[in-house]
């Protein structure tokens, strides 16, 4: 089947996907015999856009639509993995000390790790992680991810290194979450249960150092997945 | 607001909720409950740096405190005329120079922290240690504090042998 390319950029998204699908269908009605008689021996005539931004220019015979901007993206995107791997600090991700396993599934990553029986999980996705302003030169650092919703504090030089934001209780695994058990939103909370709370994670490993190492590994996970994500581009767009 | 509690190091296990009984508790002692006062754990090198920027003495330190109240009298607890004016400072704790004293000395990091936490709070208060009149005078005071703490608590601290008049 045709694979679908869901571009996310900004009010044109849906504009966007419909097209791709829309273009999908329409070529796979075509056969070669169609494309290079001019549709004569089908009934059916798909009118395609006439842009000049949609002017094939160069045909590999795979069916797909190749334009000079196609061309110039891949060119551009070449250069982009390229640059993208210079930075890469190391192309295995960063280990984090206390004994946590890790799991990926895409861009969710989960932490496991035992303690005299007691099974900690720490789950975080590295999608929309990169706060908009926080940007340095050729390496963005996520914010803190969250499994009890920690979250990095306001203020670097005089807030905790990560922070509880909300306590709740959850059915195990992976079921859907429950709107219905009560929510603690630490904003209001007293301030001698936070700290509680905070050295029952720290028991558990998760601690000042764990979030330190937990931010060094989501900004590798996320580079890596952009690189992916790059390199996955760059096919569907020589070739979709 | 009450006892704002940070930890930004990570080089000493912290136990966040037995610090705070104890700030509360000296609170207590001290009368100064209604006043909101900010402890901020850091390591040394954080110490250093705050050291060098307001002591310009290039070294860690157990304790460092910021008053809000520059000119109290000893021990004269301000009279504020309005509720943003309820606070009485900032303590940081130089907890990874605290631990070291404890390791060389044998003794209990939280029972030291909150002996350094006393120290730093009477300075919030107003007490200097510049002179051998004033030593004296905020010395008698930190032993009150420590000994109704015992009665308090039923735990014994002792004042640390070594004061260091590096701190403010």
């Amino acid at each position: 089947g045709t694979r679908q390319l869901l571009t996310c950029v900004s009010c044109c998204c849906v504009m966007a996907t419909v097209w791709f699908k829309h273009c999908a269908k329409v070529l796979s009605h075509l056969t070669f015999k169609d494309i290079f008689n001019n549709g004569a021996s089908s009934g059916y005539r798909p009118k395609l856009f006439s842009s000049k931004l949609l002017s094939p220019s160069v045909s590999c015979g795979c069916g797909g639509l190749h334009t000079e901007g196609d061309k110039a993206f891949g060119d551009f995107l070449s250069d982009e993995i390229k640059e993208e791997k210079k930075i890469q600090k190391n192309k295995s991700l960063p280990k984090v000390s206390g004994g946590w396993e890790l799991e990926m599934n895409g861009t969710e990553a989960k932490l496991t790790r035992s303690v005299s029986g007691e099974k900690v999980t720490v789950t975080f996705n590295v999608n929309n992680s990169i706060p908009p302003n926080f940007e340095e030169e050729g390496e963005q650092t996520q914010q803190k991810p969250a499994e009890e919703e920690v979250s990095h504090g306001e203020g670097e030089e005089e807030s905790d290194i990560f922070a509880i934001r909300e306590v709740s209780f959850q059915p195990q695994g992976d079921s859907e979450w429950k709107e219905t058990s009560y929510n603690l939103n630490t904003d209001s909370l007293d301030w001698a249960l936070y700290d509680h709370l905070m050295d029952f994670l720290a028991d558990r490993g998760v601690d000042n150092t764990f979030a330190d190492e937990l931010t060094e590994l989501s900004t590798a996970i996320e580079h890596q997945e952009y690189i992916k994500f790059l390199e996955d581009l760059q096919g569907f767009v020589k070739c979709n | 607001m009450g006892v704002v509690l940070r930890n930004l190091q990570k080089v000493v296990p912290l136990r966040r909720a037995r610090l705070r009984r104890d700030v509360v508790t000296l609170r207590h002692i001290l009368g100064i409950q209604k006043f909101d006062l900010g402890i901020i754990c850091v390591d040394n090198q954080k110490m250093q740096q705050i050291n060098h920027i307001y002591r310009k003495k290039n070294t860690p330190t157990d304790v460092l405190s910021f008053p809000f109240y520059e000119d109290l009298r000893p021990g004269k607890l301000p009279c504020p005329l309005h509720r943003d004016e309820l606070n009485l400072g900032d303590i940081f704790l130089g907890v990874e120079f605290v631990m070291k004293q404890c390791q060389e000395e044998s003794l209990d990091l939280h029972g030291a922290l909150t002996v350094v936490t006393a120290h730093g709070i009477c300075h919030l208060l107003g007490y200097r240690h510049e002179t051998e009149e004033e030593w004296t005078e905020m010395q008698q005071r930190e032993n009150y504090i420590l000994s109704e703490y015992s009665r308090l608590t039923g735990r014994h601290l002792d004042p640390l042998m070594k004061r260091c008049s590096q701190d403010r």
